[in-house]
């Protein structure tokens, strides 16, 4: 869904459920095949990581500042969740 | 014995009462058809509605008072009002009195100072739900002080739980947060500040624990979050010392214990304990006691129909049943379809509701009776929420959600 950094959104001041609520709704919005991609806190990856896999997402976090992960969710092909 | 109650603050529409009868007519139709037998009416109230604030003028309300009468002919139902606020309102129940003696109650027990307390009945019956005796009961506060009488009520809802030995929560979301305000010095209203801080000082003296704890996102939007460590612990130099600014994550984690919890409106709904335990031994998401919010409100003029899907979304995240029923005015959030400006920092409601539906122990209702009665239909592409009707309710309120063995449901108006 983007592919320059500098239009990645930032989703660091999101509590956990809102950073859920905006990546599920971001996710939705993209359909499958599309690459969505946000920033966020250290503490914000496990609220992504695991429901997201669970739930037939390829997660892939990547570090890019000490408290800064950039975070891509692409839909896994096959059934949807 | 199984017996659910309700604590109901808000105004009480004949809406919204004739749907809770047709709940209870569920009850005792369908659920329960040997209670509706002369012979075998049990001696104590199977549902009991304490009534307070301005849910008083039901009782004298010539639209809903009808509906009362129909409620109170179902076998052992009981009205506990509040007499203080029947008094200050100048509300007359004689006549319902007179016709169901036993049935409306308003006269409450005496408290430690000798003064009726309403909240003292409450806790009596909140705490009658676990045996043994539970040590905690809970309160979720949704509205400010001074400008909503609610606040006070929380107040002595807590104060009532450490005089009966209880210890207590208090849960701040949305405007709630104000009650942990620091410097509150109201000329003409008990101050709200203040008295926490005294229950948690008279808990304390008893050994008893007290937590005060308050939405990060609810408290940071109103200013109160002065120093955030980004691990979930907020320190806020404006709000009073109890008051701790927390993770929406730790009120719900207060959720994932099975004590009672109230609202200014909400109920609690006891499971028959002997139902067939789920076929494998209950998980321990199982034990949780699943929670019904009910979306009240209309979509876009309050926090309030956000904050209960915001809420419901952590609950379920945390491994709650949660059940989500559009009804009344949240109905609204339904109809049509909505659009947002692009770049807005909001949520369109519909979307939200798209997004999250589907998610693991989340599901989503419309009570059709509420948007036949406002001439409106639901949004089709919103085929996630599922269409119920009043048995539906009734079934959504009287039986657990699959693989659940928890002892109750707790049910709150947002």
């Amino acid at each position: 869904m983007t592919e320059d950094s500098a239009e990645i959104p930032d989703f660091s001041n999101l509590t956990c459920t809102n950073l859920m609520i905006r990546l599920k709704m971001l996710v939705k919005k993209a359909g499958p095949d599309i690459l969505v991609e946000c920033m966020v806190r250290r503490d914000q990856r496990d609220t992504i990581d695991v429901p997201f896999s669970h739930t037939g997402y390829d997660v892939k976090i990547r570090k890019v500042d000490t408290n800064r992960y950039r975070v891509s969710l692409k839909k896994k092909p096959g059934p949807n969740p | 014995m199984t017996s659910h109650f309700f604590l109901l603050g808000s105004q009480l529409t004949q809406e919204r009462l004739s749907w809770i009868e047709e709940g209870l007519k569920f009850f005792f139709v369908k659920l329960n058809p040997e209670n509706l037998l002369h012979s075998s009416k049990p001696k104590d109230a199977i549902f009991s509605f304490f009534l307070t604030g301005d849910a008083l003028y039901s009782l004298q309300n010539p639209q809903t008072l009808p509906v009362w009468e129909i409620i109170l002919s179902m076998p052992s139902v009981k009205i506990i009002c509040d007499c203080n606020e029947l008094e200050l309102r100048g509300i007359s129940i004689e006549r319902l009195k007179m016709k169901n003696p036993d049935q409306v109650i308003d006269r409450n027990s005496l408290a430690l100072n000798g003064q009726p307390s309403f909240w003292k009945d409450v806790i009596k019956l909140a705490r009658q739900h676990e045996q043994p005796v539970p040590s905690t009961v809970g309160y979720l506060q949704m509205e400010s002080p001074y400008m909503h009488q609610s606040a006070h009520a929380a107040l002595l809802f807590l104060a009532a739980g450490v005089e009966a030995h209880a210890s207590v929560d208090l849960y701040a979301y949305l405007d709630g947060i104000h009650l942990g305000h620091i410097g509150q010095n109201p000329s003409e209203c008990e101050n709200i500040g203040k008295g926490l801080e005294e229950v948690n000082e008279r808990a304390q003296k008893k050994g008893l624990s007290c937590q005060m704890i308050a939405c990060g996102r609810c408290a940071a939007a109103r200013g109160y979050s002065t120093w955030d460590d980004g691990q979930g612990v907020v320190i806020s130099t404006c709000s009073i010392k109890p008051f701790k600014i927390r993770n929406l994550r730790e009120i719900i984690n207060q959720f994932e214990r099975n004590h009672i919890i109230l609202a200014k409106d909400s109920a609690s709904i006891q499971f028959k304990k002997d139902r067939q335990s789920p076929s494998s031994s209950p998980s321990e998401n199982g034990k949780k006691s699943p929670i019904t919010i009910l979306v009240t409100r209309r979509p876009y003029g309050t926090e309030k129909a956000f904050g209960a899907i915001s809420f419901a979304v952590a609950c379920a995240y945390e491994g709650i049943q949660t059940r989500v029923i559009f009804i009344e005015d949240g109905v609204y959030a339904l109809m049509g379809e909505h659009k947002l400006e692009k770049g807005t920092h909001f949520f369109n409601l519909q979307e939200v509701v798209d997004a999250v539906a589907g998610s693991e122990n989340l599901q989503f209702f419309s009570f059709n009776p509420s948007l036949n009665r406002r001439g409106i239909t639901k949004n089709r592409k919103l085929n996630a929420v599922l269409d119920i009707g009043s048995q539906e309710l009734g079934q959504l309120l009287f039986y657990p959600p699959n693989g659940v063995s928890a002892n109750h449901q707790r049910v709150i108006f947002f």
